[in-house]
């Protein structure tokens, strides 16, 4: 596996310009362009939990604020806290002992433990662990609510008279607005009955009082020796943020975030690209479209010293990893012209398919009733042209090399090829069942001084079976179709003379 | 099996409150109590393995991908929620340069698809978290103080102050000292880290009080606290002296040459505002940001203020005896969070907000450092005046 060290030497350019290796890229079968992390669109499929590998569905998830109910994160040194267990001798009442297990909470990296904050040890393995709350909550619930009501009468209003622009309006919202400005005048606050509306007053809030008082220096500060040990870092405290703890004493443990399994979706055709399977044990996928399985791969084999302005020989491997015979053709990369006109195509292709997308949810009756359930119109980003600077020319050799498909049990076939190609022996320099390895003369720039990295790129067409076209539209014969794709070789340093 | 959230009618997905600062980021869910996280605002450059600040970009185009990447890793590393088709509330300062919210809207529509954007700027939503409607709110954060006050929920824009007076400041004065004056440059400790700093600052330093500070102005200083010897990545210790421990917040206070201080902002800002306001916003003052929360600050401004108060410079024009200070119901470097999160839990986010169709019709958002068309006509003449 050559891409383990090597993984930017060959790039591919995708759709979107983005340069990345074959791995980390993907087909999509049914707009057969290449698509990659950047372009496609992440979805959160399910949550579950590194430690105890229990998953969750998302609307459950989200109750417990995407957090594992059983685990907990070390607070100290934030890695996965284990339950201990201890054996006590208790006393009983009939002069006979009992012996009980006790368990508490652990931290195998740092030695924290829950007795360290004064946490009483559980009788029971899991849970039972006391929580913490935000000690402002009531507070600001009532605050949340005191403004939920101000906002819905204010959107009221604007119902009301339209044609007006309201006097009172959001920034007042952040005051108390027409309640409080009452109340300074020494007017009666207006209660619910007088207020034509059917939400009644803002709930009864006491705005916050500002005091003379604040919290003073302690003095013992100027002469205490300060111990470290016991002062929280920064890391600790925002890993709590409604805490914030500033002493080691209020180090309480948390429970583990959640991680997350996601698919990744073709903005153009919203189909899945990935689909992780559901269970978290699995790191199997549902649906994977990877580039690996459908686009030609190029790798180095060798390649001779470069030298600025000289020509030398490199020879790359390609291996068709389809089911199906591929044809490849290399040209030179197009201009900029070109590219732009390129690019320009791409957009007007994509603005085609929204607005054909626009037609079938446009109808006013479905949106106002089921906003949630027409899919908007997806707007992605336009596609930007590839930002690399080649540093080297490639000559590219006007043959048409023919790849038979995959065979993995050719893999194991030594008795040499059966095939009967018409390849010119200067040029195709190895054939093995759907390898092929191809001779080509780099030169570097004249001007490129030693050291810097000699970067070529072109344009490999070659011929892809579309099988998904056959089981949609029931052709016999699978369709034909002649793709592109630009990559960028990093062949290497060059040397001195 | 698809398990999408808020399947059915009327269950809205929950949207998601993001504060963008120039050290931290604070984010989580509209109308909970509190961040989900707090985390530095940087990514790692994926070619070099370096770690980028995001606001440090040098042109829009970086700054674009910086923010994809760093986007990208609030959902799906830290919030675990699919930002596709929810809404976004954005907490940001009224001083945010509009390449920032551009670039940044464009990178939430475009890249993202949020289905809304509401902008909110910081001081005004801070009131929120009070239920009050003016208050002075002096925001010290990593890069600026900057003061605004607010009066009857709107901004009094031309008596706003901004001074490079924070953490940033505070953090290279810690270095100076550290180094002592006779290293300089080449002292190990000019090697220290950023993030070794921060934390040095953030347990070890405090900020003096008055009666010190002035006698250590006057060269005769009380004996300074104990030492403290820092160990720093393992290795390499850092003895941070006592003078260092004590000394490295004055940099805010200290009023040489252009008289300018934190203390001052505010009497600055409590002038320029019309007579009949000043009493009021000086008993509503609401500190907030991270540099608020170092021991002994609020002490320590307060001193300073009812000090500054008697002398000449400020006797003559402010009649001011008694400041007084807000608790808001939050740790002070996300109090401006908290007010998007009670903001944005209301039905404010349907009525205000940018949805992504008008959006892409204007293609671009409404500036709204322009606050005139927000006003009543009354309020314009009173900040005009
Ligand atoms: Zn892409
Ligand atoms: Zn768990
Ligand atoms: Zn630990
Ligand atoms: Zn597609």
């Amino acid at each position: 596996m050559s891409h383990i060290l090597q993984s930017d030497v060959v790039r591919y350019a995708c759709t979107c310009g983005s340069l990345k290796p074959l791995s980390r890229i993907y087909f999509c079968r049914h707009c057969l362009k290449i698509r990659c992390g950047y372009c496609v669109s992440h979805e959160v499929d399910s949550h579950y939990c590194a430690n105890c590998l229990e998953n969750l569905p998302s609307a459950e998830a989200r109750l417990k604020k995407q957090r594992c109910a059983s685990c907990f994160d070390c607070p100290s040194c934030l890695h996965t806290l284990s339950t201990k267990a201890s054996t006590v001798v208790v006393p009983s009442s009939d002069e006979k002992t009992v012996t009980r297990k006790l368990y508490y909470l652990a931290c195998g990296f740092c030695r924290w433990t829950s007795r360290d904050i004064g946490y009483p040890d559980q009788t029971v393995a899991s849970g039972g662990w006391p929580e913490k709350e935000n000690p402002h909550a009531s507070r600001i619930y009532n605050l949340l609510e005191h403004f939920k009501t101000l906002a819905l009468r204010e959107k009221q209003e604007r119902e009301k008279k339209k044609k007006f622009i309201p006097r009172r309006n959001i920034y007042h919202l952040s005051g108390l607005s027409a309640a409080m400005a009452r109340k300074r005048a020494g007017l009666p606050s207006i209660g619910p009955s007088s207020l034509k509306d059917d939400v009644g007053g803002p709930a009864e809030l006491i705005p916050s009082a500002a005091t003379e008082e604040v919290e003073q220096l302690p003095e013992e500060i100027f002469t205490d020796t300060l111990n470290l040990l016991k002062v929280t870092t920064l890391k600790q405290r925002l890993a709590q943020p409604e805490f914030q703890p500033q002493t080691v004493d209020e180090l309480y443990p948390a429970h583990k975030c959640l991680l997350i399994k996601r698919s990744q979706r073709c903005r153009s055709c919203e189909h899945n690209v990935s689909k992780p399977e559901y269970n978290p044990g699995s790191i199997k996928f549902k649906i994977q479209l990877s580039a690996h399985y459908h686009v030609p791969e190029i790798r180095i084999v060798t390649c001779e010293p470069l030298r600025a302005g000289e020509k030398s020989e490199m020879i790359i491997k390609i291996c068709n990893p389809t089911q199906y015979q591929s044809s490849l053709q290399f040209s030179p990369l197009p201009s900029p012209e070109e590219e732009a006109e390129e690019l320009s195509k791409e957009i007007e292709e994509r603005k085609q398919k929204v607005d054909r997308k626009d037609e079938k949810t446009n109808r006013e009756d479905v949106l106002l009733l089921l906003p949630s359930i027409c899919r908007q119109v997806s707007i992605t980003e336009d596609p930007r042209p590839v930002n690399v600077a080649l540093t080297g020319d490639i000559s590219l050799p006007p043959v048409t090399l023919v790849l038979p498909p995959r065979d993995d049990a050719a893999e194991y076939d030594d008795s040499g090829d059966t095939h009967n190609f018409q390849d010119d022996p200067k040029i195709v320099v190895w054939r093995k069942a759907n390898k092929a390895a191809m001779k080509l003369v780099i030169t570097p720039e004249e001007d490129i001084s030693e050291g810097r990295d000699v970067i070529v790129g072109f344009v490999m067409h070659y011929t892809y079976i579309n099988t998904m076209a056959t089981q949609l539209l029931e052709q016999r014969e699978p369709q034909k179709v002649n793709l592109k794709v630009k990559l960028y070789i990093t062949v290497g340093k060059v040397v001195g003379k | 099996m698809p398990l999408y959230e808020g399947i059915g009618l009327g269950t809205e997905k929950q949207p998601v409150v993001i504060d963008i600062g120039t050290a931290y980021t604070k984010f989580g869910f509209a109308g909970e109590t509190g961040p989900r996280c707090i985390i530095s605002t940087e990514v790692m450059c994926q070619e070099s393995g370096r770690i980028k600040k995001i606001f440090s970009y040098s042109n829009e185009e970086e700054l674009y991908s910086l923010l994809v990447e760093f986007i990208h890793n609030l959902y799906f590393r830290h919030l675990l929620v699919s930002p596709k088709d929810r809404r976004v509330v954005i907490v940001e300062s009224l001083l945010c340069p509009s390449v920032f919210r551009d670039t940044l809207a464009k990178v939430l529509f475009r890249h993202f698809e949020v289905s809304s954007v509401l902008f909110v700027p910081s001081h005004l939503v801070a009131l929120c978290t009070l239920g009050v409607s003016t208050a002075l709110v002096l925001d010290v954060g990593y890069q600026e103080a900057v003061l605004i006050p607010v009066y009857e929920g709107v901004p009094v824009l031309h008596a706003w102050q901004a001074q490079p007076l924070a953490s940033q400041a505070v953090e290279s004065n810690l270095r100076r000292r550290l180094a002592g004056p006779e290293e300089g440059e080449l002292s190990p400790h000019s090697r220290i880290s950023e993030s070794t700093i921060e934390d040095i600052k953030v347990r070890t330093c405090f900020v003096t009080s008055f009666e010190r500070a002035h006698k250590i102005t006057a060269g005769q200083p009380d004996p300074p606290p104990p030492s403290v010897s820092y160990q720093a990545d393992g290795s390499s210790t850092v003895d941070v002296p006592g003078s260092a421990r004590e000394t490295a917040y004055e940099i805010l206070f200290e009023q040489d040459g252009d008289e300018m201080s934190v203390s001052t902002m505010v009497l600055d800002a409590i002038l320029k505002c019309p007579v009949d306001m000043r009493k009021e916003l000086a008993e509503n003052i609401l500190l907030m940001g991270g540099t608020t929360m170092a021991t002994g600050f609020k002490a320590r401004l307060m001193s300073e203020l009812k000090y500054l108060v008697t002398t000449p410079k400020y006797a003559k024009h402010l009649a001011i005896k008694v400041f007084k200070v807000h608790k808001p119901p939050a740790k002070e470097n996300y109090v401006a969070w908290l007010g998007g999160s009670i903001f944005g839990g209301t039905d404010v986010i349907v009525t205000r907000s940018l949805s992504k169709e008008a959006y892409l019709k204007e293609n671009r958002i409404p500036d709204w450092a322009n606050l005139m068309y927000n006003c009543r006509e009354d309020d314009n003449k009173s900040a005009n005046l």
